[in-house]
């Protein structure tokens, strides 16, 4: 029996008879569950890959007894922490062990996940009917008129009906083995220690993920000899929990998982994260020498489907790709319930400081209420720019130095893609600032639709025809719709 | 093994017998009773056995739940010792240069992540962390790595106790609703000093609150980490690079320290693109000595957080304030801005710490001599890069998007310290999914002065 430690030396350092005794209450069902898990390790061979978790409950303390690699888990987590250690290294065998609060109340999530990933790995519940640990109180799997100390006078329909896991767990689809077994006589010994060692077995070959419940006694908590409580397992227990296969749908016959090797080489990472960025050619002549200083703020702003959001990082993008710091910050904020999707860009030689443009240099406004929200909180001499074709002329925008229209969705329109009104746009913001030359944004667009090609041409155009617009405008501080 | 030669028969000490009598009647052959005399060493009846009529059909061991209560004596040696576990390193593999790139700060993280070795990511959906989930989620499979999608945030945070107790790197998105669940987790993982990498991008509260971002959980950060006496390095980027950088950073520091890591993003931060340089190289990441791996050379290892004599669990404890005394001493982070001859500090971490930037410039273009003391590390708090620039403070001036829990960990470090008495500390406050702006943190600056005017 070399699966068990030779002597417990975790159970309060081994002093005395707890080297070679298990903390449970005489006759308890878990150190015959215990005995069957280390028999079936061996018999597969299994020992240096298995891993069993631990518990919250009385089995908290299998890794005192199971020579094998040890996780002890959080109560009803075990699970998921098996997941992860089988996600780790596939080739670990993974036992979960849990008693019925542990898994049927607390842990009702994770066993459920569990059984829905149907991943290779071994859950073993041991199903007492009780809590153990905590002394006696009432169990999801409790059975009606059943006394506890929580449940002072039996189980009643208010406490609801007790929970056959087994079959909860049978009925989810995926590849399974189900199986409830109990530990009363000789005969239900064997037959338990065969599912088990199934269950592992199924796990080993990578086939499915298992599920034994054994129904096990707790004679303390139900105040019965250990030769009592068998019987009342077998009398009381059985008929709420049948015994059996509850579902093994060729479990044997199942393809084994595959798993991936994980990748670490790094033209495999990069080619993951889109491709090393090739240092790009640049366009500009320096810092653009705007009027707006070195940290140039921009705001566009307009409904959802306006393409705010897009034209600003192309911005961005282009920003960068010039050599200097540059953000984008999305805001659906509050205002969008107004129909106002905004975005703000700010272009800084060296470091972008804050990134919000609460006074903005440059605003586009696709709307009127965009306009109406944000014109007035531009920062003096700046230059705003509004879809003229469907934002009538403002009257007076107090400090800005140019207000101009640009007839966005009209311009887009004519070129027969509505959707390329946010690229006139920017095109009006170069047009209107010289903030980039064209070829930056022409170089920033070809990158954005390098899977879509067929639009290149028409956002070219776009683009151009914004920046013909707005250049076309006398800068000044009169607002000169464009019709 | 439980059965043996046919002709071998159980053999029991009696003190390792409870006296449970379940395999009184399994035996046929009437070989044993229940015992009638007390065992001096147990107190506990053992059961008498007579063997003159044992097949050996081991029945009886099969009913016995004790491991080395009745049972055959196979004859086998006792297993040798395994040798102890060793680490095994990673390895760092150069990446080739290039230009920059332009990133989202949550994808920034992920890349991150992806840089630092993580191959298995574990969360649960929520706004506004879901950006870096969803790279995750398209970038792993290709590189023969995991993405689960938990049933809830607390199975996340087990499935990442799982696979950091397997000694690899493993990672979360989540957003401080998410956080909130997560703790009892991290508690665990503290306890059982396992690795992992947290990235809450804090969003507005209490309760459901908002998707806006607020620094919401910095207390639970810095001073409630799950129940316990724990403790975690908590990072506090302000941009996308620094994203991307902490995550590396934060797997490195993981694994140093056996803990938990901490990253403090905020909504605005995980949603804000800008420029992303990536590192020289990445991690392939190598296996520590304790891992609990499945595999030999692993296996005499436990991943547990039980303790169970108070003598036991209180050394633990005292080892786990060793190492928060390492954390303290070595890894105290904090970006300066213009702090040289400052007399109002800005303090600000996060995407406040930007605004806060931008509201410096402003001030020192009225004349205002200010500047920012940018926590990098919110705990451990980097007082020993405060504590100088104090000598020449007037005031101190505390921009954040929350009720002032930036400001009860400067205070806290300050006082344990022993530094900064008599200086005024003024705050600028947004919450709600608000952040300060610039013209509000200046007006706070003007006010912090003309305060000190005053007094
Ligand atoms: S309380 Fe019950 S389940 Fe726990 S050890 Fe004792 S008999 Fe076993």
């Amino acid at each position: 029996m070399t699966t068990f430690y030779r002597r417990f030396e975790r159970h309060d350092h081994a002093a005395g008879l707890k080297g070679e005794t298990t903390h449970y209450c005489p006759g308890c069902g878990h150190g015959l569950i215990h005995k069957m898990i280390a028999d079936a390790v061996e018999a597969l061979g299994v020992q240096d890959r298995t891993i069993a978790i631990s518990p919250v409950g009385c089995g908290v303390f299998l890794h005192y007894y199971l020579d094998v690699g040890n996780s002890q888990a959080s109560h009803g987590r075990a699970p998921a922490v098996a997941i992860g250690h089988k996600l780790a290294n596939p080739d670990a065998v993974v036992v979960s062990y849990q008693g019925d609060g542990d898994l049927a109340s607390i842990g009702l999530a994770e066993i459920l996940q569990a059984a829905q990933l149907a991943l290779p790995i071994t859950v073993i519940f041991v199903n007492n009917a009780i809590y153990g640990m905590t002394g006696g109180q009432l169990a999801p799997t409790t059975i009606m008129g059943q006394k506890t100390a929580t449940s002072p006078r039996g189980r009643d329909r208010g406490m609801g009906q007790p929970l056959r896991m087994s079959e909860l767990i049978a009925q989810i689809d995926g590849q399974a083995f189900v199986e409830r077994v109990a530990l009363f006589d000789a005969r239900q010994r064997k037959r338990a220690a065969r599912a088990v060692e199934k269950a592992l077995r199924l796990q080993v070959e990578g086939r499915a993920f298992s599920f034994v419940e054994v129904l096990a006694e707790c004679p303390t908590h139900l105040g019965l000899t250990p030769v009592e409580a068998e019987r009342w397992v077998k009398e009381q227990m059985v008929p709420v929990f049948p015994l059996g296969v509850k579902k093994d749908l060729g479990a044997d016959a199942a393809p084994p998982f595959e798993w991936p090797t994980p990748s670490f080489d790094p033209g495999r990472v990069l080619a993951a994260l889109g491709g090393p960025a090739a240092a790009p050619e640049r366009f500009c002549d320096g810092f653009p020498r705007t009027a707006f200083g070195d940290d140039v703020g921009l705001k566009l702003a307009g409904a959802g489907g306006d393409g705010a959001q897009t034209a600003a990082l192309l911005l961005t993008k282009a920003a960068i790709q010039e050599g200097f710091d540059a953000t984008h910050i999305p805001s659906y904020g509050p205002e969008s319930r107004g129909g106002t999707s905004y975005a703000d860009v700010r272009i800084a030689a060296e470091e972008v400081l804050s990134p919000a443009a609460p006074h903005p240099h440059v605003l586009v406004a696709f709307n009127a209420p965009s306009l109406a929200r944000f014109g007035p909180e531009v920062a003096p001499g700046a230059t705003v720019i509004y879809d003229s074709t469907v934002v009538p002329a403002p009257a007076s925008l107090g400090p800005a130095a140019a207000v101009i229209g640009v007839p966005c969705t009209a311009i887009a329109r004519e070129l027969g893609q509505p959707m390329v009104k946010n690229v006139v746009a920017v095109g009006a913001v170069l047009g209107a600032t010289g903030l980039f030359p064209a070829a930056t944004l022409q170089r920033a667009l070809r990158q954005a639709l390098h899977a879509r090609p067929a639009l290149l041409p028409v956002n070219e155009a776009a683009l151009a025809r914004g920046i013909e617009a707005a250049g076309r405008r006398p800068a000044g501080g009169t607002p000169t719709p464009d019709r | 093994m439980t059965r043996a030669a046919a002709s071998a028969r159980p053999a029991l000490r009696p003190e390792l017998c409870k006296g449970c009598n379940r395999c009184v009647d399994t035996c046929a052959q009437g070989c044993i009773s229940p015992g009638g005399e007390v065992d001096p060493l147990t107190g506990l009846v053992p059961i008498d056995l007579s063997l003159d009529a044992c097949t050996g059909c081991g029945l009886c061991v099969e009913a016995c739940p004790e491991p080395w209560g009745l049972r055959f004596d196979d004859g086998a040696p006792p297993p040798a010792a395994a040798a102890a576990p060793r680490d095994l390193p990673g390895e760092q593999l150069p990446l080739p240069g290039g230009g920059a790139l332009v990133l989202k700060g949550a994808h920034a993280s992920a890349i991150g992540a992806l840089l630092a070795g993580c191959r298995h990511f574990f969360g649960y959906p929520i706004t506004p962390s879901t950006e870096g989930a969803e790279l995750m989620a398209r970038v792993l499979p290709g590189l023969g790595g995991h993405f689960v999608q938990a049933v809830s945030e607390v199975a996340a945070v087990n499935m990442i106790y799982g696979c950091g107790g397997a000694g690899l790197p493993a990672m979360t998105f989540t957003s401080s609703p998410g956080f909130s669940l997560m703790l009892e987790g991290i508690s665990y993982l503290i306890g059982a000093e396992v690795p992992g990498v947290f990235v809450d991008v804090m969003r507005a509260g209490p309760g459901l609150g908002n998707i806006g971002p607020e620094q919401s959980d910095i207390k639970l950060l810095c001073r409630g980490l799950g129940h316990g006496n724990t403790r975690a390095i908590v990072l506090a980027p302000a941009t996308p690079q620094e994203m991307l950088d902490f995550t590396l950073l934060a797997f490195r520091l993981a694994f140093a320290y056996r803990s938990p890591v901490m990253i403090a993003a905020d909504g605005y931060l995980g949603q804000m693109t800008g420029r992303v340089h990536l590192p020289g190289a990445l991690v392939r990441p190598g296996l520590p000595a304790w891992a609990v791996h499945g595999d030999a050379a692993h296996r005499p290892n436990l991943i547990s957080s039980i303790h169970l004599a108070e003598v036991d669990l209180e050394a633990h404890n005292e080892r786990l304030q060793a190492k928060y005394a390492r954390m303290i001493d070595a890894e105290q982070r904090a970006d300066l801005y213009r702090c040289e001859d400052a007399e109002l500090l800005l303090v600000a971490a996060n995407t406040p710490a930007r605004m806060a930037k931008g509201a410096i410039r402003a001030l020192r273009d009225e004349g205002i001599a200010a500047g920012l003391f940018r926590p990098q590390t919110l705990w451990p708090f980097p007082v020993r890069a405060l504590r100088p620039l104090l000598e020449r403070t007037a005031a101190l001036l505390v921009v954040e998007a929350s009720d002032g829990q930036l400001e009860d960990e400067l205070r806290l470090a300050l006082s344990h310290a022993g530094a900064g008495a008599g200086i005024p500390i003024h705050h600028v406050r947004r919450m709600g999914g608000v952040l300060p702006s610039q013209r509000e943190i200046v007006a706070g600056a003007r006010a912090a002065l003309a305060g000190r005017a005053r007094a």
